[in-house]
């Protein structure tokens, strides 16, 4: 009874202990007595009551319980747990965190804090792209990692940037760095899919030795990318609301009507002229392609300046994006959830992005050893995305048409096209073409949608307290749709008048990968190792098929059962891979060590006799600073040695790229087909990866009490066994064979500064980072002869000693202005005055094919970029400027508007053109002419322009209500920001943006529409990635202004 | 008690190590090799192929349509036949321009990148060939059929090598398919031994290929390469052997010539009796082979739903070539075309290939019409060339009726045999790739171009060895006036 009774007392104390609730505040400070430390969390252990301070750093809060003890956590700072005692206020100071060397960092197959890391990795945490409002988190890092050179090649939402980690290893092969997501390693993979607001942090493996544990497929650099994980304790939910402008910020200066008359007359005439007329000839003493309209010599003012084609096809566009994720657990099981919706428009007339993505990542101890887990992300995409085909796609289209037609004519309709309009008498002018933006944008009608699911689920099992056996099972599935409906003569404004045709496509793709690992963690005395083995399994099926239709009686119905379907294919493609891999890291009372990594791979993509690739990487670190020699030199906080060396390859080839395909090649005889087929390719069963031997040595200091951090790396990169697309003899029939051959070298410093300049109420840093890259062939194919790709006119020129695609082309010397200066020079013999001057460069007093020479490459000298953050009380302001010197830029616009072109428009400038030897123009515009008989259309340093730049890249003010304004609210915490991206740039280019490119860094595409084949090279004669630095009419860059609120509940 | 509990959880992981050891085996060793055994789904392999008489019939179609590119409107032989000669010009047209004018204007230099995509599209229509047979030799099949088989591909190759010598003078003479590696050691070999091998494929072809028959149409047959025979000996000066060949030909009577020139180009009226060789087409819808003549010879202007190549644009002086009453110019060439306004606009170009009433599908003119590489008429002409007997270029004039040669009122300006020939092949024969090759064969291209303003030089009848290849291999020598 007397227990009983005990326990009902018992009972009730507690019961009344936890009713017993007070008030407690105080302020918290960090390492002095002023800085006031705002928005540091306090939380009651035990509980999930907790608050912020305020901006002057005060909080102040109910706690219940009895011995209630406070922990306050500040990033930056260690974490603090007081005991309350009595107290009703309490003053506490926070301890800055000198241990960001115990910070945590993704790395290949597990996680290791940065101490004991011995590569060269980059970690990005989520701070530094919050507010950014790309839709692919990769865009929110360009400028900020050194080796890392993030280039947002064309402007389109939801196009994913060109990315190059330590210069570029390869010409044939695919130069994508590897991307895994929550482990799963994909291919080419589209970050679009992976909202940015659910990334916890993303790493960059540079060096071969991090690398190399993904082994065939590290060599181009491996990014990790790890989605959120719920962290125990209070449930939080957060939202975000976006909105922004998007608008293109620089147009091209392009000729207006009355400006392009006078060209298009004089090379009418001039033209004329060379054949053996002369120019005042009427149109009726010409041959149809020299006349002139009527209109162009007695009526000019009908034209007025015509039409800017610019601004009928780019806009203002606004952008809206909204997020809601709930996040929490327990200590057994942690949950996110997030939902986030983009509404998107281009800048480009009628055309959209749209992506809604779902996230659901649990974890859960299941028992003692045993954790389960699981991350599902779906996400779904509608888009309409024109404009970055290049040359023929809207966007260039719309640059090369002529200015003199109006945006619509009196009848309403696009263009001179319409029988019914008096603009219908410049068609037989051949060369009066108009492709009217509204022609593509609104009289086709264009529709793609994607959905990608990444699933991932896990079960971790501790078989021993240190020996964890982890399995996965991952899915990613790819899945998308496209519809096009052309309307029937689109408005009359496209250069020929079409009937109504409709296409239909499909694209399915699904990859999956069995993971399993045993990782081991054992510590006897000074020394620490833990070891990993793992095997994995992984294959991918990618489908395509294509409906066609025509014969449509109207526009009324535009879904394909309403023509006669005309056309239809379905292809499909496979790889597969198997790998072994193992890791061991050692080190010795925390100061010395020790990791090796080996993988073995083997790949379906590869020649039967050479399937096996092994991939080794060893690497050494010395934590200097931890040394009794070095305790007593205060300024060193951190000092760090690093070096590595480790192999990785390349696999980026086409899937049966080993094998011979027959591909159909049909003929007629006695009036039927007759099915043909014949070899497109020649076989290769030796072909195998390209291996990537990389040299590291790196250094991580930290002084002033980790006030200043530097990071520098030295590299230099072997890359054997190069895949190539070696152009063989034409004899042979072909004029590449893939092949494994020629070797290249990257050598690279990298150095990054994390500055803390001032500490205090108000904070500066400035994080800044400078990289630079020697890119140089060391051998070739058996000849070693110099490998020439042309697309159009355009040649790059790789040979030895020479860093990959240097621009090769003569070197324009300006106009001879008269006869007197031809007679003076060498040049091509159909020169007359008004004409190109090509230098000599041999000096053999004649202008050939030998007088080509270098004139340019991509590659800049150095790539460098700068953040400066400040930050006061709530404020937060941070810019980022970002820089490239050194390189060169083709602009291949040149072929259209920089020469004549069958009537195309031209640039401004052109206008200052040779116009007679006592009006020789400002010597840089040739003598216009609709016949060129010499070097007036050849690839000559004429195309090739600076493609240095600076650029302020982002600037971003963000202010943190402070809680003393929240506190009768259930908002926590809340932010208001705004976030400019591409403010301002810097830069020569005449085009948009020295970044501009239309070439892809890999033509590996695993279903090639083009060809109707499968996992070709497709049918360019060049590889892709060779023309990257070619502007061929790129999409531009918008400027983007974006205002958001955050809050969490 | 303690110790017992202790060594049942080491029991305990001990098992579940080897459980899960055992699962991680079982995982690794399950169906390696087949897993990554992974054949193209979508494309046949050549693997497999090549080794029954289907596969074969496969193979030697391919082959077949390498005839596509060859004689495409743009094609090697269209530009060497036709622009570098006195018949066509060019509109001003899209493209690098300089290097399309450069074949008119006889001022080709080795970067010529036509010049190089022809040499690209002989190579690779000879690869095509030489498979076929290369794997022929090692196939077990029938004899006849591998027989039959090798002479339509021994046919190809004269006839590519017969264009080609005629266009570069010495080339590297592959007659089998070569690696990489090999193919630096082919150095250019000498005319002379070109010819031989052209003279032995197309005696093969004639000894093995079978009569014409309504089962050849668009296939080689003996008269097409006694034909072609007949051709090569005269371009070598062999008159006897080619008065020869081409007089089996005629004996044969398996072909005559059609009442009507006009209806030779009606699409109504492909393969007929005066066709030897014909280029066959389907046209009419995107999926099936389909020409471009019309579409690419047609004036470069915006038409309905197209836009004209405006290659071949026919001169005035070989409008003017043509004799009064003269039936062949009308049907041969077009005067013009009714623009989208109905308004008549004239202009002359190419009217052999009719595709005007033919579907157009995105901007091209699947055409329907097929392509004629040798006829009768060309065969009597050739003929009289090697026997400079009149009475076969008569036939052909009186098919027009025109007056024969040798009568009173046949024009007196083409005084010799020589002259008349050279006439009647140039307006029979109009704008059918031939002016250029005829002009060369008789040694009359100098002097008949240069009169008529062209920069022809003994030299700049041969094209120059492209660029790329004298760069890609050091053995390789250029032609004489290209350095």
């Amino acid at each position: 009874m007397k227990q009983v009774l005990w326990v009902l007392v018992g009972v009730l104390g507690l019961l009344t202990a936890q009713a017993q609730t007070r008030q407690i505040s105080g302020k918290v400070t960090g390492a002095s007595e002023s800085e006031l430390l705002p928005g540091v969390s306090i939380l009651l252990k035990g509980t999930q009551r907790g608050t912020t301070t305020n901006t002057s750093g005060a909080f102040q809060m109910e706690i219940t319980g009895e011995n209630p003890v406070l922990i306050f956590s500040y990033v930056g700072y260690q974490t603090k747990e007081l005991p309350v005692g009595n107290q009703t206020e309490l003053n506490v100071s926070l301890t800055p965190d000198n241990k960001a060397l115990d910070e945590v960092v993704v790395v290949g197959y597990g996680t290791q804090s940065k101490r004991t890391i011995t590569g060269a990795v980059t970690s990005i945490g989520y701070d530094q792209y919050k507010d950014r409002s790309f839709s692919n988190v990769t865009q929110s890092l360009a400028g900020k990692m050194p080796g890392v050179n993030i280039t947002q090649a064309q402007g389109a939402p939801g196009l994913s940037p060109i990315i190059r980690i330590r210069g570029v290893n390869s010409i044939t092969a695919g130069t994508n760095p590897l991307f895994v997501v929550d482990g799963v390693p994909l291919e080419n993979f589209n970050l679009n899919m992976i909202n940015p607001q659910d990334i916890e942090s993303v790493e960059v493996l540079k060096d071969a030795s991090s690398a190399a544990i993904y082994g065939s497929r590290g060599s181009s650099g491996v990014i990790l990318v790890t989605t959120k994980q719920g962290q125990a304790g209070k449930t939080t939910v957060s939202a975000t609301f976006e909105y922004g402008i998007q608008k293109v910020a620089k147009q091209i200066k392009m000729m207006n009507a009355q400006q392009y008359i006078d060209y298009y007359v004089a090379a009418k005439n001039n033209g004329w002229v060379a054949n053996g007329g002369k120019a005042s000839d009427p149109n009726s003493a010409r041959t149809a392609s020299y006349r002139i309209p009527d209109d162009f010599l007695n009526n000019r003012q009908m034209f007025g300046n015509g039409t800017n084609w610019q601004d009928v096809m780019y806009r203002e566009a606004p952008l809206r994006n909204a997020q809601v994720s709930v996040s929490g657990g327990t200590d057994k099981t942690q949950f996110l959830f997030s939902t986030a919706y983009l509404d998107q428009d281009a800048v480009l007339d009628n055309n959209y992005y749209k992506r809604l993505t779902i996230r659901s990542n649990i974890k859960s101890a299941v028992s003692k050893r045993l954790t389960i887990g699981a991350n599902l992300g779906i996400t779904g995409i509608t888009d309409r995305t024109e404009g970055t085909q290049g040359k023929s796609d809207v966007i260039s289209l719309g640059l090369q048409s002529t200015p003199i037609y109006p945006e619509y004519n009196e009848n309403g309709n696009l263009g001179p096209l319409d029988p019914n309009s008096t603009w219908n008498k410049f068609v037989p002018f051949n060369d009066l073409v108009l492709w009217h933006p509204y022609s593509l944008t609104r009289f086709y009608h264009k529709k793609n949608r994607s959905f990608n699911t990444l699933g991932t689920a896990y079960l971790e099992f501790n078989i021993l307290d240190d020996l964890k056996f982890r399995t996965s099972i991952n899915a990613n599935l790819f899945n998308n749709r496209g519809d096009s409906y052309r309307v029937a003569k689109q408005g009359y404004g496209y250069s020929s008048v079409l009937d109504a045709a409709a296409t239909n496509f499909s694209t399915y793709s699904l990859n999956w990968l069995s993971e399993n690992t045993l990782n081991y963690d054992k510590q006897f005395g000074d020394h620490k190792f833990t070891a990993l083995v793992g095997y994995t399994a992984q294959k991918q099926r990618d489908e395509y098929a294509t409906v066609g239709a025509n014969n449509f009686p109207n526009d009324l119905v535009e879904t394909l059962n309403a023509g006669t379907v005309s056309a239809g294919s379905t292809i499909a493609s496979e790889w597969s891979m198997l790998s072994y891999l193992a890791r061991a890291n050692y080190n010795f009372k925390n100061k010395y060590f020790l990791t090796a990594a080996v993988r073995r791979d083997a790949s379906s993509r590869f020649g039967r006799n050479s399937r096996w690739g092994t991939f080794p990487s060893v690497s050494a670190g010395w934590l200097v600073s931890d040394e009794a020699f070095l305790s007593d030199v205060k300024a060193i906080s951190n000092l760090k040695l690093r070096a590595s060396y480790g192999v990785t390859g390349n696999n980026q080839i086409p899937n049966y790229g080993a094998v011979s395909l027959l591909g159909s090649s049909n003929y007629v005889s006695n009036g039927a087909l007759a099915n043909g087929l014949r070899n497109t390719n020649i076989a290769n069963p030796d072909l195998r990866w390209e291996k990537n031997n990389q040299f590291d040595i790196g250094i991580d200091l930290g002084l002033f009490n980790n006030r200043l951090n530097i990071t520098a790396d030295y590299y230099n990169t072997v890359t054997k066994d190069m895949l190539l697309n070696l152009p063989v003899p034409d004899i042979t029939g072909f004029s590449s064979q893939l092949t494994n051959i020629g070797q290249m070298r990257n050598r690279g410093f990298e150095l990054a500064i994390n500055s803390k300049n001032v500490v205090g109420n108000f904070n500066w840093t400035t994080d800044l980072n400078f990289s630079l890259n020697r890119n140089k062939v060391l051998k070739l194919g058996p000849s070693g002869a110099p490998i020439i790709y042309t697309e159009y006119v355009v040649n790059v020129k790789t040979e030895i000693g020479q860093p990959i695609s240097n621009f090769y082309g003569y070197v324009f010397d300006g106009v001879f202005k008269n006869q007197a200066e031809i007679d003076g020079y060498a040049h091509d013999p159909s020169t007359t005055p008004g004409d190109p001057r090509i230098r000599d460069v041999n000096g053999d007093g004649k202008i050939t094919t030998d007088d080509q020479t270098t004139i340019g490459n991509y590659q800049p000298d150095f790539i460098a970029g700068m953040t400066n953050t400040f930050s006061y009380k709530g404020f937060d302001l941070s810019f980022l400027l970002q820089g490239s010197y050194g390189g060169e830029i083709v602009n291949q616009n040149i072929r259209y508007l920089g020469i004549w072109n069958a009537g195309r428009n031209f640039y401004e400038d052109l206008t200052n053109y040779w116009k007679s030897e006592s009006d020789p123009g400002d010597g840089k515009h040739i003598k216009p002419t609709i016949s060129p008989k010499g070097l007036q259309e050849k690839f000559s340093s004429y195309w090739v322009e600076d493609a240095s730049f600076l650029r302020v890249k982002n600037i971003r003010v963000s202010y943190a209500l402070p809680t003393s304004l929240l506190q009768k609210t259930p908002v926590r915490s809340a932010r208001v920001y705004v976030n400019a991206e591409n403010v301002f740039l810097f830069s020569k280019y005449r085009n948009i943006d020295p970044e501009n490119t239309t070439y892809r860094p890999t033509n590996y595409n695993s279903i090639s529409t083009e060809t109707g084949t499968i996992g070709s090279t497709g049918n360019n004669s060049f590889p892709s990635g060779s023309m990257i630095g070619v502007d061929y009419g790129s999409y531009p860059l918008p400027r983007v202004i974006t205002f958001g609120i955050r809050a969490d509940f | 008690m303690k110790k017992i509990i202790n060594n049942r959880v080491i029991k305990g992981r001990g098992l579940r190590v080897m459980a899960i050891a055992a699962s991680m085996l079982t995982l690794m060793t399950g169906c390696k090799s087949s897993f990554l055994d992974l054949a193209p789904i979508s494309n046949a392999n050549s693997e497999n192929f090549y080794r029954t008489t289907a596969d074969f019939d496969l193979a030697a179609n391919a082959a077949m349509a390498t005839l596509y590119t060859v004689y495409a409107p743009e094609g090697p032989v269209s530009y060497a036949g036709e622009i570098q000669s006195d018949n066509v010009t060019l509109n001003a047209v899209a493209g690098i321009q300089a290097d399309k004018w450069a074949y008119r204007d006889y001022s080709i230099n080795s970067s010529n990148t036509i010049n190089y995509t022809f040499w690209q599209t002989y190579y690779s229509a000879l690869y095509n060939v030489n498979i076929v047979i290369q794997k022929l030799d090692a196939a077990t099949l029938n004899d006849d059929y591998k027989k039959s088989i090798r002479a339509q591909m021994q046919f190809l190759r004269g006839l590519y090598y017969f264009n080609m010598v005629q266009t570069w003078g010495d080339i590297p003479l592959v007659l089998t398919p070569i690696t990489a590696a090999e193919s630096y050691t082919y150095a250019r070999t000498a005319q002379a031994e070109v010819y031989k091998q052209i003279l032995a494929d197309l005696q093969y072809a004639a000894d093995n290929l079978p009569l014409a028959s309504a089962t050849t149409k668009g296939k080689p047959t003996q008269g097409a390469a006694k034909t072609l025979l007949g051709k090569v000996y005269l371009a070598q000066g062999d008159k006897t052997n080619a008065a020869r060949v081409l007089k089996e030909v005629v004996d044969s009577k398996q072909y005559s010539l059609v009442s009507s020139y006009a209806s030779l180009w009606s699409n109504a009226n492909k393969n007929t009796s005066e066709s030897i060789f014909e280029i066959q087409f389907i046209g009419g819808s995107p999926t099936t082979p389909f020409s471009e003549y019309y579409q690419t010879f047609f004036p470069a202007v915006s038409y309905t739903g197209y836009i004209g190549g405006g290659i071949n644009q026919v001169t005035n002086d070989l409008w003017n070539e043509y004799e009064t009453g003269d039936p062949r110019r009308t049907a041969s060439i077009d005067t013009g075309y009714v623009d989208t306004k109905g308004v008549f606009q004239a202009v002359r170009f190419p009217k052999k290939w009719n595709d005007k009433a033919t579907p157009v599908t995105t901007g091209k003119v699947l055409g329907i019409s097929n392509f004629v590489v040798l006829r009768y008429a060309d065969a009597l002409l050739l003929l009289t060339e090697a026997t400079d007997d009149p009475t076969y270029l008569n036939q052909v004039r009186s098919r027009v009726g025109l007056p024969a040669y040798g009568t009173a009122s046949y024009p007196s300006k083409y005084n010799s045999v020589t002259l008349a020939l050279e006439h009647e092949r140039r307006v029979e024969l109009a704008l059918e790739f031939h002016r250029w090759f005829d002009l060369k064969r008789t040694n009359r291209a100098i002097p008949v171009l240069t009169a008529k303003g062209k920069a022809a030089t003994q030299q700049r009848l041969i094209a120059p060895i492209p660029l790329t290849v004298l760069q890609q291999n050091s053995i390789i020598t250029q032609n004489p006036g290209y350095n």
